[in-house]
C-alpha cells in the first residue's frame, strides 16, 4: 500500500491501513482481470479501444476500492493493479502508460491526468510519473463536496481543508484521505462557480460555501 | 463421325487419354467447316496433342470444344493465307469404313476407296531392326512411288526402303482372303524373341485361358477362335476412341457425317508450328503405340525372374533353385540379382535414344524405384518430397515455351496458369488438401518445379505472374495476398469467413480440455492460447500461413493475442465479447 503511496505516509493514521487492507482483500476484480490477454495490449484498433476501455473501467473500480487518487505508474506496476499473480502476467510500463495516456485523452473520457506543472507534464509522461486517476472528475468532486456540505448543514461555515479530507466527519465520505492539491483543484471549480471562497496562506487554508 | 466431344479439365484444358501428350497450343484460333465458319467455334485455342487436335472455345469453354482424333485424319493441307485471309490448316476426314466404296468422288483424295482396308492389318518389318511397323493407312501400294513419304520404323527411326513397304502392303491385301490368318504374323513372333522358353507374345485364349503359340488360329486345347494380335491392336485403337465421355452431342450441324473438312484459321499466327507437329504426330502415330508389343525382357542366364513378368510355368522352374538358399545368404543373392538386373536394363536402355524411347516405361519405374530408395534413408521425407517423387508421372500434361506459338508471352503464362490449376486440384494428388487447402506460393514453386523433374522449369517471375491470371481465368484457386505481403495459393471457395469458423470451432474445443493441471484462469470459460505452431499442426499449414491465418482473424477482430515470453498466442476475443463494466458514479 505504502508502495503506491496515494496517501501521505506522515498523515496515515494506523486505523486507515486496516481499512484499505480488507478493501484490498475484498476487493472483486472484473472477470476480463482473469484473461491473459488482457495484459497484452492489441494491435487490432477495435479489440484495442475495447480493451482501452476495459482497463480504464478496471483502474476505476480499483482505486475506487483502494481510495487511491493518483498512482505513480513505477510504483503501481508490481501491485495487483496491474499484475495479476496468480496468472504470472503483468501488463508492461511501455503499455501501462500507454492505458494512462489513453485515459488521459479525450477518447478515455479524461479519466486520468499526468501531474506535476507544465513543464513536468511530459517528462511525467515519458518517464511513467504519477498521475491523477479520475474515478471521480473534479467537477463531481466539487459536486460530491457540495452535497455534503449542504447535508451536514455547513453552508456558510468556514472550514479547513484538513477538517474537509482528514477528520473523523468525513471519514465514510468518499472523499475522505483526498490529497490536498486534488481537493484544491475541486474547491477551485466551486471558487469558479461562485459558490465558495478559500481563505488563508499556504498550509492552513479554509473553505467557505454558500 | 469426325468431330468429337471433348473432356475438360478443371482448369478448362483439354483432359488427356493416357499415354497421350500435350504437343503445341495457340489461342486465337476459329474453326471452318469446308469453306464457312462455324458460328460460335471462332475464338478459341487450338491444342495438339499426340492423338488430337483439340479445339477449345474462348467464350464458353464447355459448350463449345471439339477434338479431331488424328487416327481420323485423312489428310491435311496447309494455307499460307493472303491479305486479310488468315493461314488456315486443313484436316481431311478418312472417308467412313461402311461408306468406304461410295465415296470414291472425294475430292483431291489420293488414296482409293479400299485403301483404308490393308492398313488394318498390314505390317512390315524392319529390315534393320526387324520390328514390325504398320503400314500406313494410306498408303497405297498402287499408287506409292518414290515420293511417297513413308513413316520410319518405330523402334529404330530408320526409314524403309519403299519396295519392302509395297511387297507387305500387296501380301497383306493377298492375305485378306482368309481373314482368320494374322497377315505377317511370323515376324512378329521373331521381332519379340525370347529367350526363355515361354513366349511373352503368346495368345491366351479367351475361352479356356490357355497360353497358345502366337501363330495359331485356334486354341490347342478348346479349338476356339483366337484373337489376332492385329485385332488385339485394333481393340485397343478403338479403346481409345471410345474413352471420351458420352456427353451431350453438339446442337449444330457439326453433326453431320457430310463434314468435308475442317480448318483450323490462325489469327494470330502458330500455323507453321502447328502444321510442323501436326506432320510430325501424324507420322509417329502414337496412338497405334499403346498396342505395341512389349520389347523382350532381357534375361540373364542365371535366370531371375523379374516377379512381375515371370510366367507360371518359368517360377515354377526357378523356384527349386531358388529355394536352395534361404537366410542372409538367400537375400544377399536376391540383392544382387536385382542389381544384376537392373544393370541389364539400364545397359540395354541406353544402348540407344530409340531403344530408351520404347522402353521409357521400365526406366521410369526403374527410376523411381532408384529414387525411393534414396529416400528411405533421409527421414524428412515429407509429403511433399512424396510428391515430388512422383514427378514421372506428373509430366505427362505440362505446358512448356516451346509448345506455344507466336511467341506470345501471355499465352505462355495463361496456358501454365491453367496447369498450374489443374494440377493442384487434381484428387489423386491432392497436393492443396495435403497442405490443409492453403499454400504458400514459393512452397507451390518448389513443388511444382520438382514435379517437373528437372526439365522446363518454371521461372518464378513467370510463375508469379500465371497465378496472378487465376482470377481471369476463373479457375478454381485463387492466389491470395496477406497483410505481411506472403502470397499463398488456395481454393477459390475457401474465404476468410470459412477459416475464422474453423479456428473458432478449433478454439471452441479447447474449452473442455484442461490445458494444464496448474493453469490459473478459467480455461472453461476462455479456452486457451494458441500458438502459430500449434494451429499449423492441426489445420496441416505451414507455419506461415497459420500465422497469417492467425492474424488475418485477429484483424477481423474474431481473435486476440498475448505476447508472453514464449511468443505470441491466440485467444479468443473476450475483450470484446466480456461488456466493459462501466464504474458506477
Amino acid at each position: 500500500m505504502t508502495s503506491i503511496s496515494s496517501l501521505p505516509a506522515s498523515s496515515a493514521p494506523s486505523t486507515t491501513t486496516t481499512t484499505t487492507t480488507t478493501a484490498q482483500d475484498t476487493y472483486i476484480f472484473s472477470p476480463i482481470y482473469s484473461f491473459p490477454p488482457f495484459f497484452t495490449l492489441q494491435p487490432n484498433p477495435i479489440t484495442r479501444s475495447s480493451q482501452l476501455q476495459s482497463w480504464s473501467a478496471h483502474i476505476q473500480s480499483y482505486c475506487r476500492a483502494h481510495r487511491l487518487f493518483s498512482i505513480s505508474l513505477i510504483d503501481a506496476l508490481p501491485t495487483p493493479l496491474f499484475t495479476n499473480a496468480t496468472l504470472s502476467r503483468a501488463l508492461s510500463l511501455r503499455d501501462a502508460k500507454a492505458v494512462v495516456h489513453w485515459m488521459s485523452t479525450k477518447d478515455g473520457g479524461n479519466r486520468a491526468e499526468w501531474t506535476g506543472r507544465k513543464g513536468d507534464v511530459e517528462a511525467a509522461e515519458t518517464e511513467g510519473g504519477r498521475a491523477w486517476i479520475y474515478w471521480r472528475r473534479p467537477e463531481e468532486w466539487a459536486q460530491v463536496i457540495e452535497d455534503w456540505v449542504d447535508r451536514t448543514g455547513q453552508r456558510g461555515t468556514v472550514l479547513t481543508l484538513y477538517e474537509v479530507t482528514e477528520s473523523d466527519a468525513t471519514r465514510r465520505e468518499e472523499f475522505w484521505g483526498m490529497e490536498g492539491e486534488l481537493l484544491q483543484r475541486c474547491l477551485g471549480v466551486c471558487v469558479k462557480k461562485g459558490k465558495a471562497q478559500i481563505f488563508g496562506g499556504e498550509g492552513s487554508e479554509g473553505v467557505k460555501f454558500f | 463421325m469426325f468431330l468429337h466431344q471433348l473432356d475438360l479439365t478443371t482448369a478448362l484444358r483439354p483432359s488427356l487419354l493416357p499415354e497421350e501428350t500435350l504437343l503445341f497450343v495457340q489461342d486465337a484460333v476459329g474453326l471452318y467447316e469446308g469453306k464457312f465458319k462455324i458460328p460460335q467455334y471462332q475464338n478459341g485455342q487450338a491444342y495438339l496433342t499426340s492423338h488430337r487436335a483439340c479445339y477449345v472455345d474462348h467464350s464458353e469453354p464447355r459448350r463449345n470444344s471439339v477434338a479431331i482424333h488424328l487416327k481420323d485424319v485423312e489428310r491435311h493441307d496447309f494455307y499460307a493465307g493472303f491479305l486479310k485471309s488468315s493461314p488456315k490448316i486443313t484436316l481431311y476426314p478418312k472417308p467412313l469404313k461402311q461408306l468406304s466404296s461410295s465415296t470414291p468422288d472425294r475430292s483431291g483424295s489420293p488414296a482409293p476407296a479400299p485403301a483404308p482396308a490393308p492398313s488394318v492389318s498390314a505390317t512390315w518389318v524392319c529390315p534393320i531392326c526387324s520390328f514390325s511397323n504398320p503400314v500406313p493407312s494410306n498408303f497405297d501400294p498402287a499408287a506409292a512411288n518414290v515420293r511417297t513419304p513413308l513413316p520410319p520404323c518405330l523402334a529404330c527411326g530408320i526409314k524403309p526402303p519403299l519396295i519392302h513397304v509395297v511387297k507387305a502392303a500387296i501380301a497383306a491385301i493377298s492375305n485378306r482372303q482368309p481373314p482368320e490368318l494374322p497377315p505377317k504374323y511370323d515376324e512378329t513372333s521373331v521381332s519379340a524373341p525370347s529367350k526363355s522358353g515361354t513366349n511373352p507374345n503368346s495368345l491366351v485364349c479367351p475361352r479356356c485361358t490357355f497360353q497358345n503359340h502366337p501363330s495359331l488360329t485356334t486354341c490347342e486345347m478348346c479349338g476356339g477362335a483366337l484373337p489376332s494380335p492385329v485385332s488385339k491392336r485394333l481393340e485397343a485403337a478403338q479403346e481409345i476412341g471410345r474413352a471420351e465421355s458420352p456427353g451431350p452431342s453438339l446442337s449444330t450441324p457439326l453433326k453431320d457425317m457430310a463434314i468435308e473438312s475442317i480448318k483450323f484459321s490462325f489469327r494470330c499466327g502458330g500455323e507453321k508450328i502447328f502444321y510442323e507437329r501436326l506432320k510430325n504426330a501424324l507420322v509417329q502415330r502414337k496412338w497405334l503405340l499403346q498396342s505395341a508389343p512389349p520389347i523382350p525382357k532381357p534375361r540373364p542366364a542365371s535366370g531371375t525372374p523379374d516377379d512381375g513378368f515371370s510366367t507360371p510355368t518359368d517360377a515354377t522352374a526357378q523356384d527349386p533353385a531358388r529355394n536352395k538358399v534361404v537366410g542372409i545368404a538367400g537375400l544377399e543373392r536376391r540383392g544382387l540379382e536385382q542389381r544384376k538386373n537392373n544393370e541389364v536394363m539400364i545397359g540395354s536402355s541406353f544402348e540407344d535414344l530409340e531403344a530408351l524411347m520404347t522402353s521409357a516405361k521400365e526406366i521410369i519405374a526403374l527410376a523411381e524405384q532408384f529414387a525411393s530408395q534414396a529416400n528411405l534413408g533421409t527421414n524428412g521425407n515429407s509429403e511433399a518430397s512424396a510428391l515430388a517423387s512422383q514427378s514421372a508421372s506428373a509430366l505427362g500434361l505440362v505446358t512448356t515455351k516451346d509448345m506455344l506459338g507466336s511467341g506470345s508471352e501471355s499465352l505462355y503464362v495463361s496456358e501454365l496458369s491453367r496447369n498450374l490449376a489443374e494440377w493442384l486440384t487434381d484428387d489423386t494428388r491432392g497436393i492443396l488438401k495435403k497442405e490443409g487447402g492453403i499454400m504458400t506460393l514459393v512452397d507451390l514453386w518448389a513443388v511444382f518445379n520438382r514435379a517437373r523433374g528437372g526439365v522446363e522449369l518454371v521461372s518464378p517471375a513467370d510463375f508469379e505472374k500465371a497465378a496472378r491470371m487465376w482470377d481471369k481465368l476463373k479457375l478454381p484457386v485463387r492466389l491470395r495476398q496477406f497483410k505481411s505481403g506472403l502470397l499463398v495459393v488456395q481454393g477459390r471457395d475457401r474465404t476468410d469467413e470459412k477459416t475464422i469458423a474453423s479456428l473458432l470451432v478449433w478454439l471452441e474445443m479447447l474449452h473442455t480440455e484442461a490445458p494444464a493441471p496448474d493453469t490459473q484462469w478459467d480455461w472453461e470459460q476462455y479456452g486457451r492460447g494458441v500458438t502459430a505452431q500449434e494451429a499449423a499442426e492441426w489445420f496441416g499449414w505451414s507455419v506461415g500461413v497459420a500465422t497469417e491465418e492467425l492474424e488475418m482473424a485477429e484483424e477481423s477482430g474474431a481473435l486476440c493475442r498475448e505476447q508472453g515470453l514464449d511468443g505470441v498466442r491466440f485467444w479468443e476475443n473476450w475483450l470484446v465479447r466480456l461488456p466493459v463494466e462501466t464504474s458506477a458514479t
